[in-house]
């Protein structure tokens, strides 16, 4: 069994060697077969992630490293917590003394020698949380590769499309595997280049490429944050690794720095900023999250990302790289957790976004709209369970990171498989009842919906019970206890609005009288084996995997040696989960969600005219216009930013064009006026040179004489 | 001392390690090498190729016994005279000898590769550019007027031949004409103020007539004399100013370069150039400096006068010939104003290093290192400069700008490399033509020339028009319809040796603390 350092390096280098490979040579020698090296290397990559992970686990379950052990005899950190390893491929950036120790603390004794050496290495970080990561991206994306050869085969540009996947498997790889905040900046970037690139992948649609452009605009704001956010962090730690840097000297371990996230700073939380500095750091990163995993008030990008190609749509904008923003904030949680405030904003944020989401995914017509703004809602759960800052409330919300990944790309995938059959339409009032046709696709979604809508005992039940359970933990002790509350009831709303979004979904596609668009001609038929195969196997993980990780525990103790998670476990003993409130908890939710289903299938399974008059009822107040203008998100921002920011880049325009450009212009056309006036002494006559010369002479001389 | 003993010390300074002719070696070889490219065309008349590869061989020779082997192990050797004083030999005789040698090697491998050499004349071509290496040479060593007026005619009369050598077109004989006639005119003048400063101080040692001219400054000379003194270092100047091509002695440059062919202008501008820079600096420093710091210190004024005259000519050729350069389609033209305005980038550190002498003898070597480093920099700019022009016109049969419109859809290749050169000239980072001003700017800064400084600054701002406008032109506007298609892909003999050009552009400024390490050791037996 090979060991992590391989494994590491493999698993991103694997993706990058075929994205290079593909661009080479997709156009010209692989063309239709520019998938193998694709879908070769992305599998490859989730075995190696699957392999990781045992070993991973089986360094867990291993004693400490005797190295390790010496170590913490020499240096002030306790004896490590949890399991991680670093692995330095070599020095990208170094300035010593790149800033200078802050005076008013010299007498810290924590100020180790090395403080302010700025010094990016380019490093592969390997921790729990990472190793899920892992196998969340890889797993995802080899079963999305392998649909896309049947969904993208025949599109000219299907050789693009497969290195603009493997150049997104290994960024994103990277960018759970990096070892500091610039690495994982550079990657954060790369995901939402390959993002961009992928939206806007058929780029002569003008819809397709003002998506694109949107997205990445809109990204540019969260990742201002995210910049200031590493800055500050930077000028508060005085380093930008997230883990301690020992170097082995004269036969002892000497340590070089103290990481923002390592094992001295943990083991010793007063190190970590407080107060004000705390929460500016923990917002700015926020922002970042914000823009990334499309949260409000940044979450408008995502519905039109739709425009791209629908696996992309599953893999990178539903199931891993919008879940960038929610990795971030657990990989950062103590740096979170050390500002309550940070906390409640993060709750606060994500409760809206949740709600905001569903509500205005009721109304969308347009299937992967709707699943776009499910997958905004569901965001929006994850950071309200990392919100709770424990480590029961991180596990939650990456528990239902991983369930979302299969049950939100299984829709997709479903969405697609509908859009290949109906000629590319996707608009649901143009098609329905297509659960004949389409038997597969069928069966699958609906495995899908039932683990989305989170009943019981599908995948995302069990997920969504984690959040709610470690938020109503949350709220029986001190300290933000209301908003808890709060956050706790309007996840429970939320819970009848996605069962309600759902299956009106699922309803309206696969149900009611079957009708076809004429767009799809004579094809409206099931889609090959590449497209249901994988349907079929994130199916069997929509419905097992939620269960399966509860009953074990597995994903729990796992995820627990993360150091900076089993920091925060070790930091505020969790209350005792009773039994009682677990129970109570599961069964409101289960409730909650049957009587979602019952009105989703009373207005939409039957005639659906008490669909429309409701519609028009609640239209009495602007309800259903709010919800079906998405809150009018767009046309705020275009009227408050858009609009004066296109006024002043104008004015900038005409500035440019008549202000600088003229005297640009002025400044080219003196010397060439004054270059004329000499024109004439160049007239080609030996003698009149001769004479100038004489001239000059004499004028010199009369300078230097007198 | 009897004649046995004058002749016993006359050949121990010819002949004694590390004496006269050890030193003069590459000169040497350099005339061997015309002499056998003579008897070869005798003997051999069938084998036309043998002038260029004997011409190739000759050089490398040179090369080899000019190359500074002794540098890399042992200390610069100081300054010492040979042949009875007429000709130093320091480290800046040896690094600018390097220079005019490595140029003449790419210059030769030119040659062929453009075909300007056509087969019956070929072999004249090479004598003719041998023959003005060696003059170039002595330029650059000269410690003697005789030396400095041999120099010159030697670098000179051949460059007139070389102007003409397309005999069939008129406009090359014309060109040829009006050079030899220009220049005679110069060489006189010059020859006049020679004779007057060698009247007045009585000798035409370099070193004795600093030391004659601060005796006589400090005696208190009389305004006759000093008079005659002014008026002959003027007159030196014009002969100097006209191998510069500096204003107002320039006229001869833009029809010259017109007239001859892409080749032997690049031979004028680069080669002449350089040599006539050395010189400068021999004479600028000459008069101006003495070892002994009472009469350092007395050769002030003559210090002053060559800082105005030098710096006051260095100003107005580089503006002059930017402003001129403005509105010429003919890229030859263009090119000579342009090097016309780099002969005044290169002025000014001389008229620095002399105003920091006696000041900050360091300071003022660093001038000196500032202008081998241009010099270096330049050789390669220029050089592919005119390569590319000559290559387009082999395919376009035009030197026009306007006939370069488009280019980069054909040969995108040789556009890029273009427009490499042409920032560079206009010295922009990341290429070596910052290095190079960056170097002659700050030696400027720290001899507090700041008139200078300023009005070269504002010159580099000004070259942007007309540089930018051949990018311009190559890359934007439309090809036009009746010519036809010039393709010169880099894999090809034309393309490599562009990019043979072009790599060092780039990398110079990367690298250039090698090259600055070079110019320093040049500069550093300087003033002593």
């Amino acid at each position: 069994m090979p060991d992590i350092r391989t494994l590491l390096i493999l698993i991103p280098a694997l993706p990058l060697a075929a994205s290079l490979t593909t661009a080479l040579l997709g156009p010209r020698l692989l063309r239709t077969r520019s998938h193998l090296p694709a879908v070769a290397a992305i599998a490859l990559s989730f075995l190696a992630s699957v392999l990781l992970v045992f070993q991973v686990q089986r360094a867990i379950d291993q004693p400490a490293a005797p190295a390790a052990e010496h170590r913490a005899g020499q240096g002030r950190a306790a004896q490590p917590i949890g399991f991680e390893r670093v692995y330095t491929l070599w020095s990208w950036a170094q300035v010593d003394q790149a800033m200078p120790w802050p005076d008013q603390n010299a007498a810290d004794t924590y100020q180790p020698a090395s403080w302010g050496n700025f010094r990016i290495d380019i490093a592969l970080r390997v921790d729990p949380l990472t190793a899920a990561m892992l196998v969340i991206v890889t797993c995802i994306s080899t079963l999305v590769a392998v649909y896309s050869i049947g969904y993208m085969h025949d599109d000219p540009g299907y050789w693009r499309f497969f290195s603009y996947i493997s150049l997104f498997v290994f960024s994103m790889t990277m960018l759970v595997a990096s070892s500091n905040f610039v690495l994982l900046y550079v990657f954060w970037e790369l995901v939402g280049l390959c993002s961009y690139l992928l939206i806007g992948f058929w780029f002569e649609k003008p819809a397709a490429a003002a998506a694109g452009k949107k997205a990445f605009l809109v990204n540019r704001i969260g990742d201002f944050g995210f910049a200031l956010g590493v800055f500050l962090l930077w000028t508060t730690y005085g380093t930008l690794d997230f883990h301690d840097t020992w170097i082995h000297f004269h036969h002892t371990w000497i340590q070089t720095s103290i990481g923002v996230l390592g094992q001295t700073r943990l083991a010793h939380p007063e190190m970590f900023a407080s107060g004000g500095l705390a929460t500016a750091i923990a917002l700015l990163l926020m922002l970042g999250a914000c823009g990334k995993s499309a949260q409000f008030p940044l979450h408008v990008w995502l519905p039109d990302a739709m425009e791209g190609p629908t696996p992309v749509s599953a893999l990178i904008h539903a199931a891993t790289m919008v879940t960038a923003g929610v990795y971030m904030v657990a990989r950062c949680m103590p740096l979170f957790a050390a500002s309550q405030t940070a906390l409640v904003v993060v709750g606060t944020l994500g409760g809206i976004t949740a709600l905001l989401g569903a509500i205005t995914a009721i109304t969308q017509t347009d299937l992967k709209r709707i699943l776009a703004y499910s997958t905004i809602s569901h965001l929006g759960y994850m950071f309200v369970g990392l919100s709770v800052g424990t480590l029961a409330g991180v596990v939650a919300g990456m528990f239902h990171l991983m369930t979302h990944a299969f049950f939100k790309s299984l829709l997709f995938l479903g969405a697609g498989s509908v859009m290949h059959a109906m000629g590319g339409v996707i608009d649901t009032r143009q098609f329905g009842g297509l659960r004949r046709r389409m038997p597969i696709t069928h069966w699958t979604f609906l495995i899908g919906c039932l683990a989305m809508a989170g009943v019981f005992p599908f995948a995302g039940f069990w997920s969504k019970d984690a959040i709610l359970l470690a938020l109503h933990q949350r709220a029986s002790l001190g300290g933000g206890a209301a908003v808890y509350q709060g956050l706790y009831l309007s996840v429970m709303l939320g819970v009848v609005l996605l069962a309600v979004y759902t299956f009106r979904a699922f309803f309206l596609t696969f149900y009611g009288p079957e009708r076809i668009p004429p767009e799809a001609g004579h094809h409206a038929h099931e889609s090959p084996i590449t497209m249901t195969g994988p349907l079929m196997l994130l199916a069997c993980g929509a419905f097992g995997l939620g269960a399966y990780f509860e009953w074990t525990h597995g994903f729990e103790h796992f995820l627990a040696a993360t150091p900076s998670l089993a920091y925060l476990g070790q930091r505020a003993a969790e209350p005792a989960g009773e039994a009682g409130a677990h129970w109570g908890v599961a069964v409101l939710s289960t409730v909650m969600v049957v009587i979602g289903l019952a009105i989703a299938a009373v207005l939409y399974l039957g005639s659906r005219e008490q669909a429309r008059r409701l519609a028009r009822l609640m239209n009495v107040f602007g309800l259903y216009s709010l919800s079906y203008g998405k809150f009018f998100f767009d046309e705020i921002y275009q009227a408050l930013i858009i609009a004066p920011l296109v006024g002043l880049a104008r004015l900038c325009a005409w500035f440019d064009q008549w202000l600088i450009d003229g005297l640009v212009d002025a400044g080219g056309a003196l010397p060439k006026w004054l270059g004329g006036g000499f024109r004439p002494a160049q007239n080609g006559l030996v003698q009149f040179y001769a004479l100038a010369m004489v001239l000059g002479l004499l004028v010199l001389m009369g300078a230097l004489v007198f | 001392m009897n004649f046995s003993d004058l002749l016993h010390s006359a050949m121990h300074d010819l002949l004694a390690p590390g004496a006269s002719l050890s030193a003069f070696r590459p000169e040497l070889t350099l005339c061997a090498t015309i002499l056998v490219i003579l008897l070869a065309k005798m003997a051999l008349p069938r084998w036309t190729t043998s002038a260029f590869w004997l011409t190739l061989l000759g050089i490398a020779a040179a090369l080899w016994f000019a190359y500074p082997w002794s540098w890399a192990s042992d200390a610069i050797p100081p300054a010492h005279s040979i042949f009875t004083g007429v000709l130093v030999s320091d480290s800046f005789s040896v690094f600018l000898r390097l220079l005019l040698l490595l140029f003449a090697i790419l210059f030769t491998t030119f040659t062929q590769v453009s075909g300007v050499a056509s087969q019956d004349d070929m072999t004249e071509f090479y004598v003719l550019m041998l023959g003005a290496l060696v003059g170039m040479c002595l330029m650059i060593s000269a410690n003697h007027i005789l030396m400095v007026a041999m120099g010159v005619e030697l670098a000179s009369v051949p460059c007139y031949v070389l102007a003409g050598t397309q005999r069939q077109q008129p406009r090359s004989s014309e060109a040829s004409l009006k050079y030899a006639v220009f220049g005679a005119g110069a060489a006189g003048i010059m020859l006049y103020g020679l004779s007057l400063l060698v009247g007045v101080l009585g000798t035409a040692h370099l070193p004795t007539m600093s030391t004659r001219l601060a005796m006589l400054i400090q005696s208190g000379g009389g305004l006759d004399r000093g008079l005659v003194l002014v008026l002959g270092g003027l007159m030196l100047m014009v002969g100097v100013g006209f191998k510069l091509s500096a204003f107002p002695f320039h006229f001869w440059a833009p029809d010259v370069f017109e007239g001859a062919t892409a080749e032997v202008a690049a031979f004028l501008s680069i080669a002449s150039k350089a040599a006539a820079l050395g010189l400068l600096v021999r004479l600028a420093l000459g008069f101006s400096f003495h070892p002994d710091p009472a009469m350092l210190a007395v050769l002030a004024p003559v210090r002053h006068y060559i800082v105005v005259l030098v710096g006051m000519l260095a100003v107005v050729t580089c503006t002059f010939g930017n402003l001129a350069a403005y509105g010429q389609n003919n890229m030859k033209r263009l090119l000579a104003y342009s090097t016309i305005a780099h002969a005044g980038y290169m002025m000014m550190p001389v008229a620095a290093a002399v105003a920091l002498v006696g000041v900050d003898m360091g300071e003022a070597r660093a001038a000196v290192a500032s202008l081998c480093v241009y010099l270096a920099i330049y050789l390669f700019m220029n050089l592919a400069a005119f390569a590319i022009v000559a290559f387009l016109r082999n395919e376009l049969g035009s030197e026009d700008l306007r006939e370069y419109a488009g280019m980069v859809r054909r040969s995108p290749g040789l556009t890029v490399c273009m427009a490499v050169v042409m920032f560079s000239l206009l010295g922009l980072p990341p290429l070596s033509g910052f290095v190079a001003k960056w170097f002659i700017f700050l030696s400027l800064i720290s001899a507090k020339l700041w008139i200078v400084l300023a009005i070269g600054a504002l010159n580099t701002l000004l070259s942007l028009f007309y540089y930018l406008r051949v990018v311009k032109v190559m890359t934007l506007s439309a090809e036009p319809l009746h010519r036809p298609a010039p393709t010169i892909p880099l894999v090809s003999m034309a393309g490599s040796y562009c990019m043979v050009l072009t790599v060092p552009v780039v990398l110079l400024f990367f690298f250039a603390g090698g090259l600055l390490n070079w110019a320093r050791a040049a500069a550093s037996t300087l003033l002593y």
